[in-house]
Order: structure tokens, then sequence, then C-alpha cells
């Protein structure tokens, strides 16, 4: 038996508290978002595998443990999708979103996935994404072995990617949250193209065994929820040490959702609104309006270093190292976007040395992103310079490393955590979204103010005509 | 200099991955080669002290007994 439509498109907090209440049950809510992703799945290119059984299974068994009173939190009993990037055991493809992966099977599960499981999680599928997270230097949405993915507010337009089912399977109400992850971009830019809310973690705080590398010192993790709130709550359950990942931080992550909603200091950076598209820059500057009802906001700039190009060699010389073995087979000419057969190859010549100085420049950048923030709850930018292109059209006219981004090259480079939310819409439709960037461990404090701006908009709380 | 290195490096590209590559496809790896040298050329630009070290943090391991 199906659920009532109104409990899709529910926040996590307020679906916790119905499974919690017995308002609705995990298996109910299982058959219902497992129906969506069947069934809408597909029209989107969002899905690569539904995990119908494994769903059903942690479901019933949600069920059980809540009906003798082993509540487990907010996730106990929520289904998920998480991107095809994470291992998963039984059987269940990971396919990397590649085509030389599509049959690629591992034999545990990611630490993600294991602490979703413990939270009570519900499993209900492994989501699109763009092959090998972008990897290729992809310039195209056609850039999947599942089909150019895409976006719920209008078919015709893309997802953004690299975490683009995870994007289009929030939105589009097929799960009610997800898992993505970002190097640079990758959970940012399918929020702003989806209208959902994205939180890159800082790096380090989410463990990332038994995740695809493509550059292990900029690799994050982490949730697209309906909201800035969901996002704490399903960060607070997959962020903590991991023994399998030295890189995580032994900072314990609690999630505090009743921090102060005013009084903010916020800055933005000079040059940020450069070149951004006029739609996007028209609802960043009302969102600052709404903003200064809460915080103080002031500009702030950065010395001058070459930002994109420390993270840029850092991506470069790391994903040539990653595929190592993808690039000397020769099977990048099985990847879907022909950009993506030959993109990889022109990394295997940076210089270590150069690699190197990107490494030593990198700590003189978190310094100096570190000592400017500093005072600051919040770095206030526009979350992407443009909102969704045509699905069947290049989102750059130019290959990677061309562009400026000084928020991604920045956050990304140094590890800061940031959180994206949708903000207004385009003439066209199509959802924009602010982000919010903060110090390193300081998801609190962001993830506050994103709360309190989405307290006074209503922009989460629309949804795709139709679904 | 840039251009000069740019091109050495394609050429060991070129001579160890070429014969997989299309003419169109060879071009478009100059191209992103060009745009590493680039960046590399931005980096070394900015002047560091001997002691400013590599942002990356190893640490001698013992598996646990």
């Amino acid at each position: 038996m199906n659920v009532a439509p109104d409990h899709v498109f529910t926040p996590i907090r307020e679906l916790g508290e119905k499974i919690r209440t017995g308002k609705t049950s995990p298996v109910d809510l299982a058959e219902t978002f497992l129906d969506r992703l069947e069934r809408l799945g597909p029209r989107y290119n969002s899905v690569v595998t539904v995990t119908k059984e494994r769903a059903l299974e942690q479901a019933r068994k949600a069920e059980r443990e809540i009906e003798r009173g082993d509540y487990r939190g907010p996730l106990h009993g929520v289904p998920y999708g998480a991107k095809d990037l994470l291992a998963t055991s039984g059987g269940i493809p990971t396919t990397w979103g590649a085509a030389p992966y599509r049959n690629q099977t591992f034999d545990q599960d990611a630490t993600v996935v294991r602490k979703l499981e413990e939270a009570g999680a519900v499993l209900a599928a492994k989501l699109a994404m763009i092959e090998l997270a972008g990897g290729g230097g992809y310039r195209q949405p056609n850039a999947s072995f599942t089909g150019p993915p895409r976006n719920p507010w209008n078919p015709d337009y893309w997802t953004g990617g690299s975490s683009s089912g995870s994007g289009a399977a929030v939105a589009g109400g097929f799960v009610p949250f997800a898992i993505g992850s970002e190097t640079w971009g990758s959970i940012l830019s399918p929020a702003n193209n989806c209208g959902v809310a994205g939180l890159r973690p800082t790096y380090g705080r989410v463990s990332r065994h038994g995740a695809m590398a493509l550059c292990w010192t900029l690799d994050k993790l982490g949730p697209l929820c309906l909201t800035a709130d969901d996002c704490g709550l399903v960060l607070e359950a997959i962020a903590g040490p991991d023994p399998r990942d030295p890189s995580t931080t032994d900072r314990i992550f609690t999630y505090y959702a009743d921090a102060p909603t005013k009084g903010f200091k916020l800055a933005v950076l000079t040059g940020v609104t450069n070149d951004v598209d006029e739609e996007v820059l028209a609802n960043f500057e009302k969102s600052l309006k709404i903003l200064e009802k809460v915080a103080t906001i002031e500009k702030i700039e950065l010395p001058d270093l070459p930002y994109e190009a420390i993270t840029r060699t850092i991506l470069n010389a790391e994903s040539a190292s990653a595929f190592e073995e993808l690039i000397e087979s020769g099977r990048t000419s099985e990847l879907t976007a022909p950009e993506d057969h030959y993109g990889l190859y022109a990394r295997t010549v940076v210089l270590a040395k150069d690699y190197l100085k990107a490494l030593r420049l990198r700590a003189v950048m978190a310094k100096a992103a570190d000592e400017a923030m500093s005072g600051y709850d919040a770095v206030v930018a526009p979350a992407r310079r443009s909102p969704a292109t045509p699905v069947d059209e290049e989102f750059r006219r130019t290959s990677p490393g061309t562009a400026k981004d000084l928020m991604g090259a920045v956050g990304n480079g140094a590890g800061l955590p940031s959180v994206a939310v949708p903000n207004g819409f385009t003439g066209g439709g199509l959802p924009t979204g602010i982000q919010f960037m903060g110090r390193a461990y300081s998801e609190n404090a962001i993830l506050a103010v994103a709360r309190a701006y989405q307290s006074m908009t209503d922009w989460h709380k629309r949804h795709p005509p139709g679904l | 200099m840039s251009t000069e290195e740019s091109d050495i490096l394609f050429k060991l590209v070129a001579e160890k991955y070429g014969d997989r590559l299309t003419p169109e496809e060879l071009e478009e790896v100059k191209k992103g080669v060009e745009r590493i040298t680039e960046a590399a050329e931005a980096l070394r630009k900015v002047k560091t002290d001997n002691w400013d070290e590599p942002f990356t943090v190893f640490k001698p391991y013992t598996k646990e007994e």
C-alpha cells in the first residue's frame, strides 16, 4: 500500500517524526519511493540501479525495530539514494557512471553506506553520475553511460554534475535524500541546477573509504536534501573518523539544529560576481537584501594567488595517477563523451615539481583563506555562475581550467565546507542557488545561516510541476 | 619558454599514446598540455620559502598489534 502523496517532498525531519510516531511506516515509504524510482527515474536518466530487494529488507528491519521501541534517530526508515561511485555489497553494481565499469561489483559497502545503514536509513537506489565523476574533463551533459541526466524542472535542461542523479532524484521526489561527491563543484552544481540543498563538508569530515577516487586530496562526500536542516541531519550520521580513510578527522561532528538564527556576520569576496549570468546575479542581490535582516554583510578580498592553477594542478596530477590503469589500457575510448576519450592523456605529463609547488601553495592558500574568513560565519556567493544549460549543448565552451571559479578553487583546494540552497528561478523556470562557505570544520555555522535564509524564503518548498 | 616546454611535453604524450588518438583528438590533447603548462607557469611565478612544505603530512605506518 502506498503512502499519501504528501510524504513525497517531505523533509527528513518531518518524515522521521512521522515514522517515529507511527503515522507512516518504513515499508510504506520504501514502496512509495521504489515505485517513483522505477517509474520516473528512467525519464530523467537519474537512476542506475534500483536496489529494491535490499531496500525492502532494510525497511522491514527498521519497521520491526521501531515497533519494539528501538528507534535510532531521524534517518531510521528513511529511503535514500547513493551516487554510483559508492561501493555496495550483495552483487549491486557500482559503475562509476562509466561504460568500462558497468558490471563492476564489490564485496563490501563504502563506509558512508555502512554508517547510513547503522542510522537505519534505507538504500533505495544507486544514482546516475557523470562518468568518472567528471575526471575525463567532460564538456557536455551526455557523459554518462546511462544517458544525459535530465532536470526535473525541465527535462530539456541539464541537472548539473557530476552528482547528477543525486540532484535530480531529490528534486524529483524519487528519494528524500541522496549522497553525492565533490572534487570541484560536483555537489554544488546539481544542487544549484536542481533547486535542492547540497552540503560539501570539510575535507576529511566524511570517510571516502569505498568511494571511487578521482583526486585523493580533493574528494569529499556529502548530502543533497530538500533543506539545509536535512543536510545537517545526514552529515551527523555519515561524519566521523574511519581507520580505513587516513584523511578523516578525529573531530566529532554534532549537528546543532538550534543554533542562533540571526546576528550573523557574512562576507562577499570581491569579484565573485564578475561574469555571472544576469538572472543569477539579480537573484543573488535579492538574497543579500533578505540576509541583511539577520546579518551584516561586508566585502572582503583574498591576496593575489593563482588559486585556480593550484587546485587544477592538484586535480590534474592526482587524477592521472588515480586512473593510471584506465589510461594505460586505452579503455577511455569506451567512455560516452568524446572529450573523455582523450581528456586524461594530457594530465600524464604534469611535472612532479609543479604538483609539489601546488601542494606548497595550497598551504599558503589555506592560511590566506582562513585569515580572510576569520570573524565571519560564512562567505556568500552564487552557488553557480549560471542556471542549468540545455541538455544537448556543451555547458562550457572551453575546456576545464580556463574559466574563473574563485569560490570553487579556494573552497575545494583548501577543503572548506559550503552549503548551497535554492534562491529563486530564472524567467524560464529554472532554479538558481546561493552558497554559504565557511572556515574548515564550521559546518554548524554555515548550516545555521542557510537555515535562517530558508526560514525567510520558500524556494525550497517549490517542486517541479507534474511530479 | 612555456611554448617550448609545452611542445616537448606534448611530444611525450603523442609518442606514448598517439597511436590510439585521431589527429583531431591529438590537437585537443595539445591544447590540454598547453593549459597544464600555463597553470604551472602561474605556480612557478609565486615565490615560496625553502621551509614552505607541501600541505600533505606523511605519517610513518606500523600495523597496530
